[in-house]
Parts: C-alpha cells; sequence; structure tokens
C-alpha cells in the first residue's frame, strides 16, 4: 500500500477517480476533461538553432535526448505526457492512466474521438503498434521489461512487465526522454515505411505538417480536429543556424521565437525593449573523464580528478556563457527530477588544486589528448582548457557536430582513444534513475563503457527493483553522493539556455511561452501559445 | 580537332576517377558510419544487418565498385540524416543555389570588371588606386563578416532587406553581395592585368599608329581579347559559387547546395557528402572541358601546340 500512497499523493491526482478490483487495484488513476473551441489565426515562426533532422518527427527514432520534444510537441502526441508542472502524468491521447499497485501493468484508455491529421481515428491498435515498434533510446529497456501488450476493447490498451517497473510511467510520460508513448498512425507508417513517414509524417497532435524542406522548413497548421483548442493557424520553424541572424530576425519580427542566443549576442537582447529575453534554467554541465577506472589513466587519481573541479572558475563560466543568468549549483543531476538531490557550490581554489595534483604525482601537471565540448558550445570546451592549463593540465579542443557527438558517446571508450575529457550537458526530465541509467551506467546509452563504477551499478539495480519509497530515494540519494564525493564526474554549472520571444506574441513574462525548465527548455504547448492581435 | 576532343575527354575522365576515390577514400577514414545510420535503441545484430544492408561490411575496393557503378547510373546512395536520396536532395537545393550563384556572379562581374577596366586604362592614377584598395578589400575580408556587416546595416538598422531566408529578390541582395564581392575583387585583379598585357601589345600599338580614337581601341581591339581569360574566371567562379557557398548560406540561412554539404560534413552523413563533391568535380571538369573545346575553336593555335 506504501505504493499507492506514494502515488496517489500529487495534488494533480487528488481529483482522479479510483478504479476498483482485478489486477489493477487503482491506486494511480487519472481522467482528462474536455476542450473549449477557439479559432486559430495568425502565424508564427520559430528560428530554430540546427539544421532540421527529419528523424525527428518520428517519435519511434526518439535519440533520448531533449531536441526531438520540440517537434513531438506539435505534429504529435503522446498518451500522458509532460506538461508545464506535471513531469510526466498529464492526461493527452489518453483520457484515463492506470498505473498497477503492483507497478506491473500500466492502462491507457484513449480519449473518444481523437483523430490523425488524415482523419483516421487513433486507435488501441495504434497504441501497441507504436510501442512495439519503437525503436529508440530506450528500446532496449522496454523491450526487456514488457512482457506484452494488450488491447481490451476499443479504447483500452494494457502493457504488463515481466517485473515491477516503478520508472515505467515516468518513462513513457516524458517527451525528452522517450518516444514509445507517442502514437503514430500504424496502418500509413507501415503503408509508406521509415523514410518516406519523415518526410511526410502523420500525428495526432494540435499542428500537422503541410509542406517540408528537409533540413531547413517546417510549415504547420493548426490542426481542428485536436481536442484542446490551437490559437495560431500556421506556424513554420526555419532553420538558421547563425545565433546573430537569428537575433536579427527576432528584431525585425521575421521570426516570433528564436532559441539559443550566444552569450556574446546576451546584452544586446537585453537592451532591446522590444524583446523578451527568456533564460531557461535548463541543463546541467559537467566534465567527464572516459576510462578513469583505468590505473593507466591520469584520472584514475581522486585527487586529480579534485584538482580539476578547483580549478574551475564555475562564476565566471556563468557570466560570459549566460550573462549569469545560469545557476552554479553541484549536483550533475537537475534538482527538480525525482530524487534529484541539490549539493552546495564547489570552491574554486587554484592553490588547493595545484597542491593536490603535487600531491598526486603531477607537480609539473600532465598533457591529454582532446578535451570535447557538447557542440555547439565550443566556446564553453576553451573556458575549461584554459581553467585546466592553470594547474598544468594541457590539451587541446576537438568539436564536433551533434550526431557525430552522440554516436561517439554511445559507442563507448572505442570512440574515445587516447586522454579524453568530455564536457558533457544534459536535461532529461522526470527522474534521476533517467540520468544514471543513460550516463553513468556501464552499459548505459551514453556512458557505454566509459565509466564503470561496478558499486554503484549494484546499487542501482537494487534501486530498479525495489518498490518501497523510502528504500529507493536513500539509494537514489547515495549513489549521488558518492558519485559528487568521489568526483567522478565533475559538475561545472546549470545553464541558461538563452532564448527570445518576439513582439507579436501575447506573453506578460516569457514563462508564458517557456513555462518551465521542469519539463522541457523549448517553447510549448504549441496550441497555447497566442498572439497579440488575436486577444 | 577529334583527337585533342578525345584526349581532353580521356583527362576529363581521369580526373573524375582521381576525384572519386579521393572522397571514397577519405570520408572512410573518418570512422566507422553505422553508429549514425542506427536507430539510438540499435543493438550489436542490429548494427551488423545496417553494415550487411548498406554494404558496408565488404572490403574497400568492392564497395567502391558499387560506388562508382551507382554513381554512372545517377545513384548517389541515400543521406543517413535526411533518410532520402542524394540526388533529390541536391537537385532540390540546385535551383537556390543557382540563383545565389548567378546573382552573385552578376554582382561580380558588374562590379569587378568596369573597375579593372578602369583601372588598367588610367594605370597608376587615383582611380587605379582605389581600384587596387578594393580588391584588397575584397580578397582580405571574409565573407561571413561581410554578411554579418550587411545584415546589421541593411536588416537590422536600415531595415530594408530581409535577414536571411529566400522567396524574394529582396531576400537575395546580401547573400549575393557576400558572395560576389570576393570574385569581383579577383576579376577585377584579372581584368586589370589582363588588360595592360594586351595594352602592351603590339596590335594596339598598330592601332593608334592608324589613329582610331582611344574608345576604339579600348573598346573593340583591347577588352575584347583581355575578356577572353577573365570570362573563363567568372565562368569557373559560378560554379565554385553554386557548390561552395558554404559560410554565406549559412550566415542568410539559405537552403542551397553549400548548407547541404556543410551540415553533410558535421553528420558525417557521407553519402551526402560523397554525392555533392562528386557532382560539384563533374561540373567543374565538364565547365572545364567545354572552355578547352571552346579555346580550340577559337583558337587553332591551342589545339595544335597540344
Amino acid at each position: 500500500m506504501a505504493m499507492v500512497k506514494r502515488m496517489t499523493r500529487r495534488k494533480v491526482i487528488q481529483a482522479a477517480a479510483v478504479a476498483a478490483g482485478g489486477l489493477i487495484a487503482g491506486p494511480f488513476l487519472r481522467q482528462a476533461g474536455a476542450a473549449a473551441a477557439v479559432k486559430p489565426e495568425g502565424k508564427m515562426t520559430l528560428a530554430w538553432h540546427t539544421n532540421i533532422a527529419p528523424r525527428w518527427l518520428d517519435p519511434g527514432q526518439h535519440d533520448g535526448t531533449a531536441t526531438p520534444d520540440n517537434f513531438l510537441n506539435a505534429l504529435h502526441d503522446g498518451l500522458i505526457k509532460n506538461y508545464k508542472k506535471e513531469l510526466y502524468d498529464h492526461l493527452a491521447l489518453a483520457d484515463q492512466f492506470e498505473f498497477a499497485e503492483d507497478a506491473t501493468s500500466a492502462t491507457f484508455r484513449l480519449r473518444e474521438n481523437v483523430h490523425f491529421h488524415d482523419g483516421s481515428p487513433v486507435t488501441p491498435e495504434d497504441v501497441k503498434w507504436s510501442y512495439e515498434n519503437y525503436r529508440g533510446a530506450w528500446a532496449g529497456v522496454l523491450k526487456e521489461r514488457t512482457d506484452r501488450t494488450v488491447i481490451l476493447d476499443k479504447r483500452t490498451v494494457r502493457m504488463h512487465f515481466k517485473s515491477p517497473f516503478l520508472d515505467f510511467p515516468r518513462l513513457i510520460g516524458t517527451s525528452n526522454v522517450c518516444g514509445a508513448g507517442w502514437v503514430v498512425p500504424a496502418k500509413y507508417f507501415q503503408k509508406v515505411g521509415k523514410d518516406r513517414f519523415v518526410q511526410k509524417p502523420i500525428g495526432a497532435g494540435p499542428y500537422k505538417l503541410v509542406s517540408q524542406e528537409p533540413g531547413v522548413r517546417l510549415d504547420f497548421e493548426a490542426f481542428d480536429g485536436y481536442y484542446a483548442p490551437v490559437h495560431i493557424k500556421n506556424f513554420t520553424i526555419l532553420s538558421v543556424p547563425e545565433a546573430a541572424t537569428r537575433l536579427a530576425m527576432l528584431d525585425r519580427e521575421e521570426a516570433d521565437i528564436i532559441y539559443y542566443i550566444t552569450g556574446d549576442l546576451v546584452p544586446k537582447a537585453m537592451k532591446d525593449p522590444k524583446l523578451m529575453l527568456a533564460p531557461v534554467v535548463s541543463g546541467n554541465w559537467w566534465l567527464e573523464f572516459p576510462g578513469f577506472m583505468d590505473p593507466k589513466s591520469p584520472f584514475h587519481d581522486k585527487r586529480v580528478r579534485q584538482a580539476i573541479s578547483l580549478a574551475i572558475d564555475r562564476d565566471a563560466m556563468n557570466q560570459a556563457e549566460c550573462a549569469g543568468l545560469g545557476r552554479v549549483d553541484g549536483n550533475w543531476i537537475n534538482d527538480d527530477v525525482e530524487y534529484g538531490m541539490g549539493w552546495p557550490k564547489w570552491p574554486h581554489d587554484v592553490a588547493r588544486a595545484r597542491k593536490l595534483m603535487a600531491e598526486a604525482g603531477y607537480p609539473n601537471g600532465f598533457t591529454y589528448d582532446w578535451l570535447t565540448p557538447a557542440p555547439p558550445y565550443y566556446s564553453r570546451g576553451e573556458r575549461i582548457i584554459a581553467d585546466l592549463q592553470k594547474i598544468g593540465i594541457r590539451g587541446r579542443m576537438q568539436s564536433m557536430e551533434r550526431g557525430v557527438y552522440n554516436a561517439r558517446r554511445q559507442a563507448g571508450l572505442k570512440a574515445w582513444p587516447g586522454t579524453n575529457i568530455i564536457l558533457v550537458g544534459a536535461r532529461i526530465g522526470a527522474t534521476w534513475a533517467n540520468w544514471y541509467e543513460s550516463l553513468f551506467k556501464c552499459g548505459g546509452r551514453l556512458g557505454a563503457d566509459a565509466i564503470c563504477v561496478k558499486s554503484l551499478d549494484e546499487k542501482f539495480q537494487k534501486y530498479s527493483s525495489s518498490t518501497k519509497p523510502a528504500e529507493r530515494k536513500q539509494l537514489a540519494e547515495e549513489i549521488q553522493r558518492e558519485i559528487l564525493e568521489n568526483y567522478y564526474f565533475v559538475p561545472v554549472f546549470r545553464h541558461a539556455f538563452m532564448n527570445g520571444i518576439g513582439p507579436r506574441i501575447a506573453a506578460k513574462e516569457w514563462q508564458d511561452v517557456f513555462p518551465t525548465a521542469l519539463t522541457t527548455g523549448y517553447a510549448y504547448p504549441w496550441e497555447e501559445i497566442k498572439l497579440k492581435s488575436s486577444l | 580537332m577529334t583527337r585533342f576532343i578525345l584526349r581532353r575527354t580521356l583527362y576529363a575522365l581521369v580526373t573524375l576517377f582521381i576525384l572519386s576515390l579521393t572522397i571514397f577514400t577519405v570520408i572512410r577514414m573518418t570512422g566507422d558510419p553505422v553508429t549514425l545510420l542506427a536507430e539510438p535503441g540499435a543493438r550489436t545484430e542490429d548494427l551488423d544487418r545496417i553494415r550487411a544492408d548498406w554494404g558496408l561490411d565488404r572490403p574497400w575496393p568492392v564497395q567502391y565498385l558499387v560506388f562508382a557503378r551507382n554513381v554512372f547510373t545517377g545513384d548517389l546512395g541515400t543521406s543517413f540524416n535526411y533518410q532520402m536520396p542524394v540526388s533529390s536532395l541536391y537537385f532540390q537545393r540546385l535551383p537556390k543555389s543557382l540563383e545565389l550563384a548567378a546573382a552573385a556572379t552578376l554582382i561580380s562581374v558588374l562590379l569587378g570588371i568596369p573597375a579593372g577596366l578602369i583601372a588598367a586604362v588610367r594605370v597608376n592614377s587615383a582611380w587605379d588606386n582605389f581600384g587596387k584598395v578594393i580588391a584588397l578589400f575584397g580578397l582580405a575580408v571574409p565573407g561571413f563578416w561581410l554578411g554579418l556587416v550587411l545584415i546589421l546595416v541593411f536588416s537590422v538598422w536600415l531595415r530594408w532587406l530581409p535577414t536571411s531566408g529566400s522567396g524574394s529578390w529582396r531576400h537575395l541582395i546580401m547573400p549575393a553581395l557576400a558572395l560576389g564581392w570576393y570574385f569581383a575583387a579577383s576579376l577585377l585583379r584579372l581584368t586589370r592585368s589582363s588588360m595592360l598585357e594586351v595594352m602592351r601589345s603590339e596590335y594596339i600599338k598598330l592601332a593608334r599608329l592608324k589613329g582610331l580614337p582611344g574608345y576604339a581601341v579600348i573598346a573593340i581591339h583591347a577588352f575584347k581579347n583581355a575578356l577572353i581569360p577573365v570570362l573563363t574566371l567568372a565562368g569557373i567562379n559560378l560554379v565554385i559559387m553554386i557548390n561552395a557557398g558554404v559560410i554565406i548560406e549559412v550566415i542568410f540561412a539559405w537552403p542551397g547546395i553549400g548548407r547541404l554539404l556543410y551540415e553533410g560534413i558535421f553528420q558525417r552523413d557521407f553519402p551526402l557528402v560523397q554525392g555533392i563533391v562528386m557532382l560539384a568535380g563533374v561540373m567543374i571538369v565538364v565547365i572545364n572541358l567545354m572552355i578547352d573545346m571552346l579555346y580550340a575553336c577559337i583558337d587553332p593555335r591551342i589545339r595544335l601546340a597540344r
């Protein structure tokens, strides 16, 4: 029953009815309401900061990073999803969601009369097919833990798990983590195939795709069959890789929302009274040392890793990169996810760092091969290189495109020959376990074999199989504490993802467009964003 | 003439063969692309299947032969990133690159040739010095800087032109100017030196001795002859601009081939990079072949000398 309590204590669930009997005792049940009618008007343009990869239009290919959810939130819809302060369990295509008391099954009931953009109904068959054919970052975990998916009636689907799967709702309901709960039309997908689907995707989201110039431009139109009101008629996403161009577009009202204003442009954006700066305190940044477990690695010595932490001027980084609007706190995991811990600010003490280096046998420092920052944040890598040089740790920076970088991270140690430091940035939703599982766990999606601390993985295994909230919390905090105290990862700062809102958008404060960093750093929900002219 | 054409065609084919081999080898040296092809949840057996599907498990010579055969049949492969045929992507973007390159060529010709002509006719004068400064400025100023300055002045301050994108002639002006500026400077220098060389030749002296007016000597006798290398360069510049306007296309979010190449390189999308570089190579080789043939038609000494 402790499980029931933990699940039902959330305010959002308090109003929900409780299901009765059977395997699902109904500890977790939510039901959705109806939407009011609104006539969509006007046009909104988003200037996107990299190229647009068509695979982001297919939830089945969700790569587990924050990027695709910008597109999923417009084109597709999930059964349940993150929404403002609801981390993962906002009812979307499902009007009822039940999670069994023993965490061995999850049942979704679809809303009545929900349709895809081509007019076909969203059916349990589509839900089952989308779930079973999801090929993204968490496919391995879901396949391993799902026993079967059963269609119960014309609106209801149930997933049965092989063992208690407490993290399932958080996993499936977080759009910047997993796309398995985002429903695509099964028949259409099978008819056109994977490659054709990303050229002409059909979803059940608030906006339908009208045209696509691959990599360059997406034109959407409000979907009049969406169950919630959509306020703006036409929505265009343009790929504009150059930050200065994006800012000029916002200034000239060629774009209404822009992402990623670089540190050097922030003062200019702040001076412009027409523009609203949206400093979304978002992803965390930290240093990783692939293969530090090897005694031959200079990073094997805890004192070296601690010296690196002491050498980093985090305040200067925050000031230069985010105009001081980021946060210099201690953990590498965002503290706004389940069991994410706060941690005090790390000290900056170069003299002590040098002393530690000498004690570790490196009085004159050493040379590493590469420091690789997460693209395209290369200036952050240069700052770390400069900080490390002060204690004699010398190396060069290598820059790579995001796709290449992600592929190398997934490939593990063999993709990082020599001595490497990686400056990683990530924002993962819902639970601390998503961070650990993909980034730290040996064999995890991004950690691969680059990070392997057996004792912590064993604790994580215990955490995963536990159904006792108190024990899970204790284990989660123990693991995080050990990572931090041993400097396995060296946290740097939590950055402010600097975005801009133009004068045509109806927003009293930037949070009206970027509601919270808890669930996504991008603008959303797209259907709720309004133009001043339509008010 | 036939032998000359055959010989030239053979040279062109050899060049293309070397080019294709170089691209093929260099791109494969950058690492295993399978991790990029695979979906994030892929297992080892999935990676092996992808490797087999794409023929990446075969020896390099076999892969090259397949690649060469496909190129001959017009199949440039499928882009990893875009999940669509490279040729479709290329020909979707080509009209935009042609539009930009044509406008930039026009600007470079309109600026470079008259300025070069004036500099040569008024050699060592203030006009000439001004031309030299312009040429130096054009060659020294990076296109991306000029592009950003143009956006600042004409879009942000004056609000005359749109910052980026494509769709109307107003979108074209700034990227064409930023791209054409460098080539205008090179045309200016070549026009000037070519004109000076022609002006020193015997037939120009004869024309002057015959008492022809100065403008007639310059316009009819000197300029026409000096123009041959200049137009050759302008033609080659056009091909380069179609395929290599990378930075300008990125700055102005212009959806052309240069930007496609940039994305392909950064995504290690090697069918895309291979395809674009091959097509650019074919374009340059064919243009050069045509120029050689035209030269041979116009001037018999060229085909006899070679």
